[in-house]
């Protein structure tokens, strides 16, 4: 398997302020489907701005195919498609024409896929851009995203703000390429139930950093939360010191803390740890797991 | 057959695709020798990562429930392997156990329970006899 993405020790900023990001590492391998989770401002899309050469890195190092995305422009973006959170095509052009510039940009550009999809995501192509419904508008996106075959298809919150007869067609559109090109994807969400469709792995930012890079069948399988009682353990600490546990929440009258253990393993081990019988352990989706792991402390 | 998943259940997608083949091998609903869609067919029409349904497929195989024939296909296999009678047994009659306990807790009577198998009979077989055995 050789690396299609590759973010090393990252750091970005904007202005003064701190850094929104703050030594992230990980890579994404040839035809692995990532989804990038994190709550509001955790730094998604900052992560795919500098995959898309449209941030430099202040510090540490970004590379697409081997290569940086500011250093080589061209060569990365013709092997990679985007689909931005906003609309950013130009509203006063006619779908059609957008298409267009787009076939005559890449020459490997797949006229059968295009045809195909005009029908499957009902194009219209006699539309004004500024005409169209966020859906529509998303929907050419995509089109634009996915008919130069690219090795590498990033999209940044696929999901936001559409119904999900929409997003439904996104997932199908993006298994449809899994399935002929193998191409790789990474994508940001707040859809769990997407993720787990397609996805692989997640890597899930918080504070500023990588707090969880795991695949989807080992966090539904080999992760659990345990809920135990404030009364019989006095503070988080002591549920820290167990191995395996990645985070501590205090809830109500309970403390739910996250253990990288199936649940089984997970109640073996805190019985024996702590000499405390009745912790439940129990396995999660990966929604509550999101919470869990990101959600308030308190 | 047709599969259906639901993303947001407690068991994960290649596990739900795993129970409901093996729940149409001992219903009488995948026949022996019947094919099986391809990986990537299925993962088209459930909507779903390939590399899941390649996932439950090699666990199906590894079970012996289904086959891969180089070139042809996915096929149910032609006899499915029976498990060991009396330990099936055991694991049934603590199923069996479990299913009474929570049915006579939720005030549940024996006659509700039996009406209850009868129907996830009919889910599961769909009108076809459970084969007998010889």
């Amino acid at each position: 398997m050789s690396t299609v993405l590759e973010f090393r020790n990252v750091v970005r900023g904007y202005g003064e302020s701190y850094p929104v990001i703050n030594d992230v590492s990980f890579s994404v391998e040839q035809g692995e489907v990532v989804g990038l989770l994190g709550r509001n401002g955790a730094g998604k899309t900052t992560l795919i701005r500098l995959a898309m050469g449209l941030l430099h890195p202040q510090e540490g190092s970004v590379h697409v195919f081997g290569l940086s995305p500011t250093d080589h422009p061209v060569e990365v973006k013709k092997r990679v498609g985007y689909v931005a959170e906003d609309q950013v095509l130009p509203t006063q052009a006619v779908v059609d024409d957008v298409i267009e510039f787009h076939r005559r940009l890449f020459p490997q550009w797949d006229v059968p896929l295009e045809r195909q999809l005009w029908i499957q995501l009902d194009i219209k192509l006699g539309a004004t851009i500024g005409k169209l419904s966020k859906g529509e508008a998303r929907r050419v996106a995509l089109l634009c995203a996915v008919c130069h075959k690219p090795e590498l298809l990033i999209l940044d919150e696929p999901a936001g703000g559409l119904d999900p007869a929409v997003r439904r067609e996104f997932l199908e559109v993006a298994v449809q390429l899994l399935n002929r090109e193998g191409t790789t994807i990474l994508f940001s969400s707040h859809q769990m139930g997407d993720l787990e469709r397609i996805g692989s792995r997640v890597v899930l930012l918080d504070s500023r950093r990588v707090c969880l890079d795991e695949s989807i069948e080992r966090l539904r399988e080999e992760y659990c939360v345990a809920m135990a009682p404030c009364s019989a353990i006095p503070n988080s600490a002591v549920l820290e010191r167990v191995p395996g546990c990645l985070r501590v929440r205090h809830i109500l009258n309970d403390w739910h803390a996250v253990f990288r253990r199936p649940p089984d393993v997970a109640a073996a081990e805190l019985r024996q740890a702590l000499g405390i019988d009745g912790i439940r352990c129990v396995q999660v989706t990966l929604e509550d797991l999101f919470v869990e792991m990101v959600g308030a402390k308190h | 057959m047709q599969l259906y998943v639901n993303p947001s259940d407690e068991i994960p997608i290649y596990r739900q695709i795993v129970r409901q083949i093996t729940e149409g091998i001992a219903g009488g609903r995948l026949a022996p020798d019947e094919k099986l869609p391809s990986h990537r067919e299925l993962a088209e029409q459930l909507v779903i990562a390939p590399m899941t349904v390649k996932r439950a497929y090699d666990e199906l195989e590894q079970l012996g429930f289904i086959e891969t024939q180089r070139g042809r296909g996915t096929f149910v296999c032609e006899s499915a392997p029976k498990l060991d009678r009396s330990s099936q047994r055991e694991e049934i009659r603590a199923a069996a156990r479990a299913l009474l306990s929570r049915a006579y807790m939720g005030g549940l009577p024996f006659a509700e329970v039996m009406k209850l198998l009868k129907e996830a009979d009919r889910e599961v077989t769909q009108g076809r006899a459970p084969k007998e055995e010889s």
